[in-house]
């Protein structure tokens, strides 16, 4: 690249910012240490580092924002040479949004519940660019197709509770990208999508931001996809910036001992599992068995389809599978292939529209309600969301207390003691009985959901992405717990999960789920190392990016 | 780190502080009034239309001789006791009805929407005024026409907040878990709806208080000889060129009173984290 016009060149710079907050006693707590970088035109960059460490603050005072109780404390922020500390609300409206784009990492908090998501693109296309309602519909259906949306039309007329989390990450990109802003920010924009979905999104940006110059501060805990994504990262620890430099270099051969240990948690998919799996008799009974699952959403209400005949969708398509006893599976697919759906179905919070479940041979009913007492405790779930599955006003011991009392009758005392117990064999410690949900951080409050599904001593306990909300190095603390519980009480285990290399790590067998249809289920290693499939060779050579595609494409692009 | 408490937000803001003093001193006033007022408020002690500043009746005396400044005083209580007392029983029932009603779903839901609705149409004033009307002029009636009159709106933001903790994995769990319906309310939602019961009450509390006001003034409130600020300003009418303060104080003590309530509101919505709250009514 030409460095002609060097201050144009330059879209955003730092200037050892450092940025507090008062703590409760008064202190300042530095959250944003001294950080300094630049950004010039197109170029994008990567900031690397676990959650607590800065990545968020540091992006909202990029757009000129703190959260209340924070302050500068130093240094500056320059966008095309203007200091954005110093504009006013007006003048920063006029940058957001417009010139600074961001993507945050939860679509759904960042999409209104009651407007239909084309509607929310279109006021965004008629706000900032004037466009009229006509052109505004047809520029959102554009983008809608650029990010690579099914069918646009009928995504347009959908409420964001009606679209799977990758289709909402696409539609917040969509608005994002509506302004084609000289600057995107994308804080952990991938975190909850699958990893071909994941693949399509970052390679639409990458996409993207070269047909229009867009410079791209890529926010993330995965060193795998700075590489993949980035020109240079900066990896920070404790709102400092720890180690800088080329991606490659960073992921190939990290400094500082806190990079190398990032990169050493992160489970991969072309590496056979680092520990050792439970044996489980090829032979052993099914605990449960789903035979021929069909589940079909209602079309989403509208004029027309009062008077044409719909198409009923399938989320799921006569799926067929079983579990044995202590024995975990993986259910893999994209985000929209009915993963969650089934998980559901087998809990009993959706009726399946075909198809029976077995739990040791027996029937069981559709819905929860439905089944008896023991049904209902054999089979647990655990939630992706950490917090959202833990009631925000109750204390730890409530939570924990619970099932006990509901499955076993167990008097409050006794609950007690066996509360406690779980919180030790989570290894937290036992004064979060008395704390509420909040004050601990995401990966304890899953270890808590952990400890509350095993509370019921059940047979089989589905994991729903369970650790797709949690940093690497916590993901593999809380799978190296649920597995040991695992062994000790011999529970079977149904893990759904985008992250193939998870699923390589801890599960016996693996379903391969495509569209809501079982495309391939085998062991985990013949299915890792010898896919049928056409659809698993592509989920897994989308999953393993970091030896593959990147570093190709590093070399033409240099 | 953390984020500074409610009680920090709440008192750190001037305009909280300044509802908050307003909403204080109205209800000393009007729970020690009783206490503090010179002359009976009912009774007549002096010539009609004194003015302010005698020793006796340092207010003066209103158009039939009646002490002025203890039927001032005194002219609160019955509307705020109105107030309170519908809303407490518009907000518990919204409350129940609301958080049921999203819960539950189906046809209920419909139903209880769809009456919602109807009456959400109905000009509130006119619908209060029907009732009176309808139900005689007392205390009993103006309290459950106002109670009724509220509890739409009530239901709607309620249900409204239900509907977002509905989803999440807690309330799945207690339902796998088998938990009964009221025990799945009672346990799971209402505690997490807490915060918008309490901007939805302390919000409506100022409204109802300025309806009360202006139906007394239509007199189809609170009746005479009972003082009242709205039937004060309507008695004052008549003298509004010679005597203004007979109209100026009472409708001064309503305005406090609101803005007091409504600052103190913003605050608590505000502290709460419930900005949206602001914009109801």
């Amino acid at each position: 690249m030409q460095h002609e016009g060097l201050t144009e060149m330059l879209i955003l710079e730092l200037e050892g910012l450092t940025i507090g907050y008062r703590s409760v006693n008064r202190e300042i707590v530095r959250v944003v240490d001294n950080v300094s970088f630049e950004l010039e035109k197109g170029e994008t960059l990567g900031i690397v580092g676990e959650s607590g460490c800065g990545k968020s603050t540091l992006v909202r005072a990029i757009m000129g924002y703190l959260r209340p109780g924070g302050q500068i404390l130093g240094g500056n922020v320059r966008f095309k040479g203007t200091s954005v500390l110093a504009l006013k609300l007006r003048e920063l409206q006029r940058l957001r949004g417009r010139q600074m784009a961001v993507v945050p990492q939860n679509p759904l908090s960042s999409l209104t519940y009651h407007m239909r998501v084309g509607d929310q693109i279109d006021e965004i296309l008629q706000i900032h660019r004037g466009l009229n309602r006509h052109d505004a519909r047809d520029e959102t259906l554009n983008l809608f197709q650029a990010t690579r949306l099914p069918e646009p039309a009928q995504i347009y007329r959908r409420f964001p509770h009606q679209l799977s989390g990758g289709q909402r990450q696409r539609v917040v990109i969509s608005a994002a990208l509506a302004c084609q802003p000289s600057v995107m920010i994308l804080d952990e924009p991938t975190t909850a999508l699958d990893t071909t979905t994941e693949m399509q999104v970052l390679q639409l940006v990458k996409e993207l931001s070269e047909e229009f110059d867009t410079a791209i501060v890529y926010i993330t805990h995965d060193l795998t996809l700075t590489n993949y994504m980035c020109d240079s990262v900066l990896v920070m620890q404790n709102g400092k910036i720890v180690e800088r430099g080329t991606a490659l270099r960073v992921f190939k051969c990290p400094k500082e001992k806190y990079t190398q240990d990032l990169v050493a948690a992160i489970p991969r998919v072309d590496q056979p599992p680092r520990h050792k799996k439970s044996y489980v008799p090829e032979d052993g009974d099914a605990l449960l068995e789903v035979k021929e699952l069909s589940f079909a959403f209602r079309p989403a209400w509208s004029a027309s389809t009062l008077f044409t005949k719909q198409e009923f969708s399938r989320a799921v398509d006569q799926v067929n599978f079983s579990v044995r006893r202590g024995e975990t599976i993986g259910l893999v697919g994209e985000s929209g292939s009915g993963k969650s759906t089934i998980a559901n179905i087998v809990v009993g919070l959706l009726a399946p529209s075909l198809g029976t479940i077995l739990l040791d041979g027996n029937p069981l009913s559709v819905l929860a309600k439905k089944r008896t007492f023991e049904q209902r405790r054999r089979v647990q779930m655990i939630f992706q969301d950490p917090l959202s599955s833990l009631n925000p006003r109750q204390r730890i011991e409530t939570i924990l207390t619970q099932p006990l009392r509901a499955f076993f009758g167990t008097s409050p005392r006794d609950a007690r003691d066996q509360a406690a117990k779980l919180l030790e064999d989570m290894e937290l410690p036992l004064r979060f009985l008395s704390q509420f949900p909040r004050q601990l951080s995401g990966g304890e409050q899953q270890r808590v959901a952990i400890a509350r599904a095993f509370a019921a001593q059940p047979d089989l306990i589905l994991c729903d992405e369970i650790t797709s909300a949690l940093d690497v190095s916590v993901q593999a603390h809380v799978l190296a717990l649920l597995t040991t519980m695992q062994r000790k009480t011999g529970t079977a285990c149904l893990f759904i999960s985008h992250d193939l290399g998870v699923v390589r790590e801890i599960a016996h067998r693996c379903v391969v789920l495509q569209e809501g249809c079982v495309v391939e289920c085998g062991t985990t290693e013949r299915v890792f190392t010898d896919s049928k499939h056409p659809y698993t060779c592509r989920l897994l050579a989308a999953a393993s990016r970091q030896d593959g595609l990147r570093d190709q494409d590093k070399v033409l692009t240099n | 780190m953390k984020y500074p408490s409610a009680f920090e937000v709440l008192t750190h803001s001037p305009g909280t502080m300044i509802g908050v003093t307003l909403v204080a001193v109205h209800v000393m006033v009007t729970l020690f009034a009783p206490v503090l007022i010179p002359f009976e408020e009912t009774k007549i002690v002096g010539p009609v239309l004194s003015s302010p500043g005698s020793v006796e009746n340092w207010l003066g005396t209103d158009n039939i001789g009646r002490d002025y400044l203890s039927r001032l005083l005194m002219g609160g209580r019955t509307s705020i006791f109105v107030a309170m007392v519908s809303i407490t029983f518009a907000v518990l029932i919204a409350s129940l009805v609301g958080i049921s009603a999203a819960y539950v779903g189906g046809i209920y839901d419909d139903v209880v929407m769809r009456i919602v609705d109807t009456k959400l149409a109905i000009p509130g004033i006119l619908f209060i005024a029907l009732i009176v009307t309808g139900f005689g002029r007392s205390i009993p009636a103006l309290t459950a026409a106002i109670a009724l009159s509220y509890l739409p709106g009530a239901i709607r933001i309620i249900r409204s907040q239900a509907l977002t903790i509905i989803p999440l994995g807690f309330v799945e769990t207690a339902k796998l878990r088998g938990d009964s319906l009221p025990r799945i309310i009672w346990k799971e939602l209402v505690p997490n709806c807490q915060e918008i019961i309490a901007v939805e009450f302390a919000l409506r509390m100022s409204s109802s208080i300025l309806t009360v006001s202006a139906l007394s003034f239509l007199g189809l409130g609170i009746s005479p000889p009972t003082p009242d600020w709205g039937l004060m300003i309507a008695e004052g009418v008549k003298n509004i060129h010679t005597h203004t303060w007979l109209i100026l104080l009472p409708a001064a003590f309503i305005s406090t009173l609101v803005i007091g309530l409504n600052l103190a509101s913003d605050g608590l919505a505000n502290a709460l984290g419930l900005d949206a709250a602001r914009g109801i009514n």
